[in-house]
């Protein structure tokens, strides 16, 4: 069997390297390559994150002490308790605001509000994100601080920075809401499911993973924003006593680190530590939305077939 | 209609006139029909006939859909379950409902088999044991008792199937719809659950719509022939399948259709 020579040529419709054409069609190169050449590309891609990581680490490293995150900075050096307290507190506001406004707006043009006004407040959510955010600091400077006489504070930096990461709450909301299946909800309202009942019981069980996903991903943008909060607080020493002072807060901290830095190195090295810190929240909230995701798809595997 | 064994009873439920149409056709023209306690009726006819829009105005379910008028009246136990005084949540938790595709929640089997008890708040002691009757009434205990908290997507789809028929059972109604509940199964869980429903309509009013002649002559004791959103013969099953009186059933019937 087998005997490949002397065999007769084969029609070029049976020949299985040939196309119907006659061709020849072979695996190319690009499909042999493809394998190796996604990874390479990716790695090309994130070469320069991990740079930057390390570029910031090993300045941020060698001089790190515990007492940098225990206590207030003083003149262009001392610690840096002040601005992660004070940007833990700004983004615990901010958070709070957009859960306020993103969640529930999501929660109403998904599943109660008609066609037409739900379409037009997706629209107004995919605008905002596209606003360049010096202009909603702007915008928070002239309502919040001056307006509503809030002054430069934790009240007005929070609520801005609220609104900038409302339209990402939002949009995982509406969408974490309308991915319920049809045929799940049908089967809820069938077994006799008051409207409220379908939405405890059976739509936000499912839609909440995606949900939270969408809260960590805001704050992981959220808490990295400078311009948002630019102009509604001011870099202080020591942590907010209340809504109305202003609280520092990191990445207002490396901005001026900087700038101070020209004349005193120390203050370069405490902003090489912030920005390392900023990192681990960003990293550290990204962590945890990997861990939701990964959990959540595990409990609905099966269910959006 | 044909005089039937049990006429004289009065009947759970009662289709009196119903009509439903959208803007520009009639999806059901007049549909009068009545089912009496213990029995198993199948729907039948050709696909787009109208079979699953007519039990979902039964229950209420038709409402839903944006665009259809629903005129007439069904009586449930002499009720109109139309009526503007009558909360059609309530309806929906008397009359169950299977669909085609299972329609399991993501959550243990224990919870779907639960799920219409918790929307009434009964006692845990009381769900304990309805799901466990509504598990057995379903044919689905022996395989699943011994892991009543694992996730209910784990199970097969016939296994699947069978626990929405059991969530519908846990809250004991006297009426199941069931819209082509085999339609996504293979042969063997097909074969399961047409035992459950054999088992069923000894106890309840079954409605079954089935594209599948077959087992309206396995598991039905009447047939409803539905045809353009016409009621055309409805008859006891051996009647039906072997002297239909109307051209067009005969024709269903026979396979020279679909
Ligand atoms: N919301 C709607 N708007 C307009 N027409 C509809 C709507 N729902 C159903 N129809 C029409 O009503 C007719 C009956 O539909 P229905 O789903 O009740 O048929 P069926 O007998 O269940 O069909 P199948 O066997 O394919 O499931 C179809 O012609 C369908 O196109
Ligand atoms: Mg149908």
């Amino acid at each position: 069997m087998g005997a490949v020579t002397g065999a007769p040529p084969l029609a070029a419709e049976d020949d299985l390297r040939r196309d119907r054409s006659g061709h020849l069609r072979g695996r190319t190169v690009l499909d042999r390559c493809i394998g190796w050449l996604l990874p390479l590309l990716f790695l090309v891609a994130i070469a320069p994150i991990l740079d930057l990581v390390y570029w910031v680490a090993s300045r941020a490293l060698p001089t790190f002490t515990l007492s940098i995150i225990t206590t207030n900075p003083s003149g262009a050096a001392g610690g840096l308790l002040s601005p992660i307290v004070g940007s833990l507190e700004i983004l615990l506001l901010a958070t709070l605001v957009a859960i306020a406004l993103g969640f529930f707006g999501g929660l109403a043009t998904a599943e109660y509000l008609d066609e037409e006004t739900a379409g037009a407040i997706r629209v107004t959510a995919n605008v905002m994100v596209g606003i360049p955010s010096i202009i909603l600091g702007l915008f928070g400077f002239i309502v919040f601080v001056k307006y509503f006489g809030w002054g430069a504070s934790l009240a007005a930096a929070g609520v801005t920075l609220g609104i900038f990461m409302t339209p990402y709450v939002y949009r995982a909301t509406d969408l974490a809401y309308l991915s319920v299946p049809p045929h799940i909800r049908e089967a809820a309202v069938g077994s006799g499911a008051t409207p409220l009942q379908y939405l405890f019981r059976v739509a936000t069980p499912i839609a909440f993973p995606s949900v939270l996903t969408g809260i960590f991903l805001a704050m992981a943008i959220g808490v990295g924003e400078t311009a948002p909060i630019l102009l509604a607080t001011t870099p202080v020493a020591i942590p907010p006593l209340s809504l109305f002072q202003p609280a520092s807060a990191l990445p207002l901290y490396i901005w001026s680190g900087f700038e101070n830095g020209l004349i005193l190195p120390v203050a370069i090295h405490r902003a090489f530590q912030a920005a390392f810190l900023l990192l681990v929240i960003v990293v550290g909230l990204n962590v945890l939305v990997r861990i939701i995701a990964a959990r959540s798809r595990r409990r609905l595997e099966g269910l959006f077939q | 209609m044909t005089a039937e064994s049990g006429a004289m009873t009065t009947p759970v439920v009662a289709v009196d006139g119903v009509s439903v149409r959208t803007r520009d056709r009639t999806i059901l023209d007049k549909i009068s029909l009545d089912f009496s306690a213990r029995s198993l009726t199948a729907v039948v006819g050709p696909s787009g006939c109208g079979k699953t829009t007519f039990i979902r105005t039964l229950n209420r379910m038709a409402e839903l859909t944006p665009g259809l008028r629903i005129q007439g009246r069904v009586l449930y136990l002499g009720q109109d379950v139309y009526d503007p005084t009558v909360n059609p949540v309530v309806v929906r938790r008397r009359m169950g409902m299977v669909f085609q595709r299972p329609t399991v929640f993501p959550a243990s089997v224990f919870e779907n088999a639960a799920f219409g008890l918790r929307l009434v708040r009964a006692s845990e002691e009381e769900i304990d044991a309805a799901v466990t009757e509504a598990l057995q009434r379903a044919g689905l205990w022996d395989e699943v008792h011994s892991h009543l908290d694992g996730p209910a997507l784990a199970l097969s789809g016939g296994q699947q199937q069978r626990l929405c028929i059991a969530r519908a059972l846990a809250v004991r109604p006297k009426v199941l719809l069931l819209d082509e509940p085999t339609s996504a199964l293979d042969p063997a869980a097909t074969q399961r659950v047409e035992a459950t429903l054999q088992h069923l309509k000894e106890e309840i009013v079954v409605i079954l719509v089935t594209h599948n002649v077959g087992q309206a002559a396995r598991v039905s004791d009447r047939v409803a022939f539905l045809h353009s959103g016409h009621l055309v013969e409805v008859g006891a099953t051996a009647d039906m399948l072997e002297r239909p009186r109307e051209k067009l059933t005969e024709q269903f019937i026979t396979g020279r259709f679909e």
